[in-house]
């Protein structure tokens, strides 16, 4: 019966090559988008998976309020937490271990001394502790040899790199930042990319030196803590001692109120409040947002399915009527639309995995992750691959089924059957939604266009263009050089200006400190600072509104704020707060000599911080190097080599602040070209749709128009006639989305402290779009109906 | 009324001509009653959708009312039907979605007039034709002849000039037909409209005042009806 059933729908949709054309096309491009969505979901979810302790894994984050509103995340803590908590918490928590970033220069000698690699690698200072709580695999080596100081464990690929092999790795060392030589004692399996703590070089914490080791009021973004919770405590358990460890040991009074959280370690890759060392952050509601757009998808390639199957209906009722005289039940006709539906759905299938294979290149590309098409590796694939195809034919199989199964036999049988019956209502209802979903997309899309335009096109207050960060080591030997360095650089032709900063104007890198201002008593807030000497502004075009600029200096003796923290600060004339003398973080003071014009210090998601800028020579870390645009090339080259011979036994790294700046907008760079893209799949899904419809719409009404042409109608008559309802189909569909895109747009664009005003323009647009397309899509067709051979419609009966 | 001048039309099928209609050569003067008659596939209702301009000859020329229907564009030419010839078919060809008096009504609209004139000429003609208490009905709620009279109605509705009629009784009982063959000749002889029919039924011929017969398309006989 099976094998009858599916010879039967096989020969069906090859005698009806247009709808299944149509059927196919729509739900392979609709399925092979689901699919990729899925895989790429698939990935996002697979972070820190796999741990055998995972759900007992915490990290401890910390958070600032402050009394104007404003709150602080950051996923570092201060350094003697670790420690502090081991001691306090020892009753809940079963392991606890700091884990320090950073970074630096290693050298590798060979066999002779000689050296064999020098190169910039981040590192990681980890307790013994770690290795308890993450249960990372051992190839070599244990964890409690790195309880002494200099020593060191490698991810096999990185021994492999320094040392050949790394079966031969343990016992031998390297070189850390021309200091320390640390050996080998263990080797780890290398660390799967879906993971947030890429461990590659891993440092006894013994050798972490800092000044703020025992400071609580320090916190860097690269001093991490995990914690191991014992079996049996709920995480709640710890909040009453939590706040007594708070009391305990935060005793200096702050303008921003610390505290901290246990964040699970499975939210870790998708909390965008907080960081982690890999640097990818995939916040749930950007996933929920493709799982939507993926299901929206979905349902307009099945409501395709579904409008030119009930369509279609109307040509099989005498077929239906002569299975069911034969004795056929209803369940078994039902049985055979399903095989129908079916075998559309697997050949859709087969072409969406053809389609998704192609696709995976550019998709890889997109987000910077490995994903893959595998099957093997990921039999998830597979299964939600089989799950999609049942949803899909069944979701799409069955309505139809059950109102063709449902002719009576005597109509059937005599052609009386009506399109109506197939539910023309429904079907307009189908086509109202589908078009709905197509225009909230459009309006999406033309809204993050715009968005990003106006990021792209607004003055961020200063000038970023043809500027290089060169990084420049800061160790007493080297600051030494400074200056040197910076004239050699300003000999080079095309080099225009250079200044010695912390960071560039805009950079995501900001210092907060609590400071005063003309009093004794510290202001409510953080003050942003940036540490720049006398070049800062000319370098990067910052326009000062009041006072000067920096003079020379290399310590902390004067500063230049900007306008936002004076409106903070209620100095309503600029010029007034020349001379008056500011203290910054309680070591620091001078007076105020001049007034920068408010320059973007973020990403324009974000207001602009209130900011002083100020000379340390000790604190830069870059130089910024302003050049002639049109000789950049040979220019970077020279930079590169004079900074070699200053610094040979450091190695040179730069970036270009555009570059810097246009990076901030990743994320809105890769919603935006995917908005783009599904919204072209799900446009032409739907105006493919539309046109197997008004196909449909326009047979069926064959002798209608062929009567009318008798009667005297024009061609542009019937063209009318034919379009009509389609038109106001999308129109209502227009009408519709614009409420549902209206909400979806405008929570968007809160993301942004600098936005574009939404105006009535994308919804005007979006419409003239969907209607002008539909118009073209609907009028091709029934023009051709139009202007069909009148008597072969009027052939007797 | 009608100038037929040798008209030939054939399909051209992988160089075989077959000829539907040959050398025909005749012509209606206005106020006619013409029959078409002859066997099935003589080429009869080739002839009528010709004269009723919706199919061309291969060949030959075709005037109507002095204009020639060959070379005139299609505007002109729906204008030239619109307002002169109204047809009646062997199935009726009632909208299905339309009750009797939106039927009826359609040619109407596409003459462009005006909604009160519509409105009379709809209640005149349901008046005339003693179908005023169906017009709000849906075709499939009428017997065959109800239905034909609507179709009728429908093509006088636009006060046409000639009515062309194809086998305008084939799908109807005897005492229906009659009825409608009836209304045909009374309308020929009082309101004087040119109609021609085609009909396989000699006595339906036997309404009108001429004969055609036509055999392999080619007219075989042209014969006035005696007077009864």
């Amino acid at each position: 019966m099976f094998k009858l059933n599916l010879k039967i729908a096989l020969r069906n949709l090859w005698k009806n090559k247009g709808y299944t054309l149509i059927n196919i096309l729509g739900l392979s491009i609709g399925m092979a988008s689901c699919i990729l969505i899925f895989i790429f979901i698939n990935y996002q979810m697979s972070y820190d998976k796999g741990y055998k302790n995972g759900n007992r894994i915490y990290r401890v984050v910390s958070e600032w309020k402050y009394t104007d509103g404003n709150d602080f995340h950051s996923q570092g803590v201060p350094r003697p937490l670790a420690a502090a908590m081991r001691n306090d918490f020892s009753q809940y928590l079963e392991k606890v271990s700091a884990i320090q970033g950073g970074g630096g220069i290693i050298k590798v000698n060979d066999a002779h001394g000689k050296e064999r690699l020098k190169t910039t690698a981040d590192v990681f200072y980890v307790e013994p502790d770690f290795f308890g709580i993450f249960d990372f695999k051992w190839l070599a080596g244990n964890a409690q040899a790195l309880k002494d100081p200099n020593t060191t464990v490698l991810s096999k690929k990185m021994a492999n790199r320094f040392f050949g092999n790394w079966q031969n790795a343990v016992g031998q060392s390297f070189n850390y930042q021309n200091d320390i030589n640390y050996k080998v004692v263990g080797v780890i399996d290398d660390v799967p990319e879906n993971n947030s703590i890429p461990l590659t070089i891993v440092l006894s914490y013994k050798n972490y030196k800092s000044k703020d080791l025992t400071n609580w009021s320090a916190v860097s973004s690269a001093s991490e803590c995990y914690v191991l919770l014992k079996k049996g405590f709920d995480v709640s358990s710890l909040d009453a001692p939590l706040s007594k460890f708070l009391t305990k040991y935060y005793t200096e009074k702050a303008p921003g109120k610390e505290s901290h959280n246990f964040q699970p370690l499975n939210q870790i890759h998708y909390d965008e409040r907080y960081g982690n060392f890999a640097g990818s952050i995939m916040p749930m509601k950007e996933l929920y947002g493709l799982m939507v757009i993926g299901a929206f998808l979905m349902l307009t390639a099945c409501i395709n399915f579904i409008n030119l199957a009930t369509a279609q209906s109307v040509s099989r009722s005498k077929e239906i009527g002569v299975r069911k005289v034969m004795g056929s039940m209803r369940k078994q006709l039902i049985a055979q639309f399903l095989t129908e539906t079916f075998a559309i759905s697997v050949l859709a299938l087969l072409i969406a995995c053809v389609l998704t294979e192609a696709a995976l290149p550019s998709m890889q590309n997109l987000f910077g992750a490995k994903i893959s098409f595998s099957m093997l590796q990921n039999p998830v694939i597979l299964v939600f691959m089989a799950v999609l195809t049942v949803v899909v034919a069944c979701l799409s199989g069955f309505y139809p089924a059950l109102v063709m199964s449902g002719f009576s036999p005597a109509l059937a049988i005599k052609n009386k059957i009506k399109a109506n019956t197939g539910g023309l209502g429904l079907r307009k209802v189908l086509v109202v939604v589908q078009f709905a979903i197509t225009v909230v997309l459009i309006i999406g899309t033309l809204v993050i266009i715009k968005q990003m335009q106006y990021l792209r096109e607004r003055p961020i207050g200063f000038n970023p263009s043809a500027i290089a960060m060169v990084d420049v080591p800061n160790d007493s030997i080297s600051v030494q050089r400074y200056d040197a360095l910076k004239q050699r650089i300003m000999q080079i032709p095309g080099v225009k200006s250079a200044s010695f900063c912390s960071a560039a104007p805009s950079s995501l890198n900001n210092n907060g400190t609590s400071f005063s201002y003309n009093s004794s008593k510290d202001a409510d807030f953080d003050l942003n600072t940036k540490m720049a000497d006398e070049n800062y502004f000319n370098t990067f075009g910052l326009q000062m509104i009041a006072g000067r600029t920096l003079s020379k200096s290399d310590t902390i003796k004067e500063f230049v704020v900007n306008e936002t923290l004076l409106k903070k600060l209620n100095v309503l004339n600029p010029n007034d707060a020349i001379g008056k003398i500011m203290r910054v973080s309680r070591n620091f003071s001078g007076p105020i000599v001049g007034v920068v014009k408010d320059f973007n210090n973020n990403t324009l998601r974000d207001a602009i911080s209130p900011i002083a800028i100020m000379s340390h020579k000790k604190t830069y870390t870059a130089i910024a190097v302003k050049m002639d645009s049109k000789l950049m090339m040979q220019t970077m080259k020279d930079i590169e080599k004079t900074w070699n011979s200053v610094y040979p036994e450091y190695v040179y790294g730069s970036s270009f602040l555009d570059d810097v700046i246009n990076n901030y907008y990743q994320s809105e760079k890769i919603m935006g070209i995917l908005f783009k893209v599904f919204a072209g799949v799900i446009i032409f899904i739907s105006f493919i749709g539309l046109f197997g419809l008004i196909s449909f719409v326009a047979t069926q009404r064959t002798k209608e128009v062929a009567i009318r042409r008798v009667l005297g109608a024009s061609t542009f008559e019937l063209v009318k006639m034919l379009n009509g309802s389609f038109l106001l189909m999308v129109f209502i569909a227009n009408l519709v989305a614009w409420p549902l895109a209206y909400l979806f747009v405008s929570k968007w664009l809160n993301g942004f402290a600098y936005r574009v005003d939404l105006s009535i323009w994308p919804f005007v647009l979006a419409m003239c779009i969907s209607m002008f397309i539909t118009l073209i899509t609907v009028s091709i067709r029934s023009y051709k109906a139009a202007r069909a051979n009148t008597i072969d419609a009027l052939k007797y009966e | 009324m009608i100038e037929l001048k040798n008209i030939e039309k054939y399909y051209a099928n992988k160089g075989v001509k077959s000829y539907i209609l040959r050398h025909v050569t005749t012509s209606i003067k206005a106020g006619e009653f013409v029959s078409i008659m002859g066997p099935s596939g003589a080429g009869k209702s080739t002839l009528l959708n010709i004269l009723g301009m919706l199919e061309e000859p291969t060949y030959g020329e075709y005037h109507f009312m002095g204009e020639d229907v060959t070379a005139l564009n299609e505007r002109k030419r729906i204008e030239l039907y619109r307002n002169h010839i109204g047809f009646v078919f062997q199935a009726y060809h009632l909208i299905d979605e339309m009750t009797v008096a939106e039927n009826i009504e359609a040619p109407l609209l596409y003459k462009k007039i005006s909604s009160g004139e519509r409105k009379s000429r709809i209640a005149d003609i349901l008046d005339r034709f003693n179908i005023v208490a169906k017009k709000d009905l849906f075709p499939n709620q009428l017997s065959g002849g109800q239905q034909q009279l609507v179709g009728i109605a429908r093509a006088l509705v636009a006060q046409p000039s000639i009515i062309l009629a194809d086998e305008p009784t084939g799908n109807l009982q005897s005492a229906q037909a009659e009825q409608i063959m009836d209304l045909f000749k009374k309308l020929n002889e009082e309101e004087k409209i040119t109609i021609l029919q085609v009909t396989h039924s000699e006595k339906n011929a036997q309404y009108g005042n001429r004969i055609l017969n036509i055999e392999d398309g080619v007219i075989k006989e042209d014969l006035a009806v005696a007077v009864r």
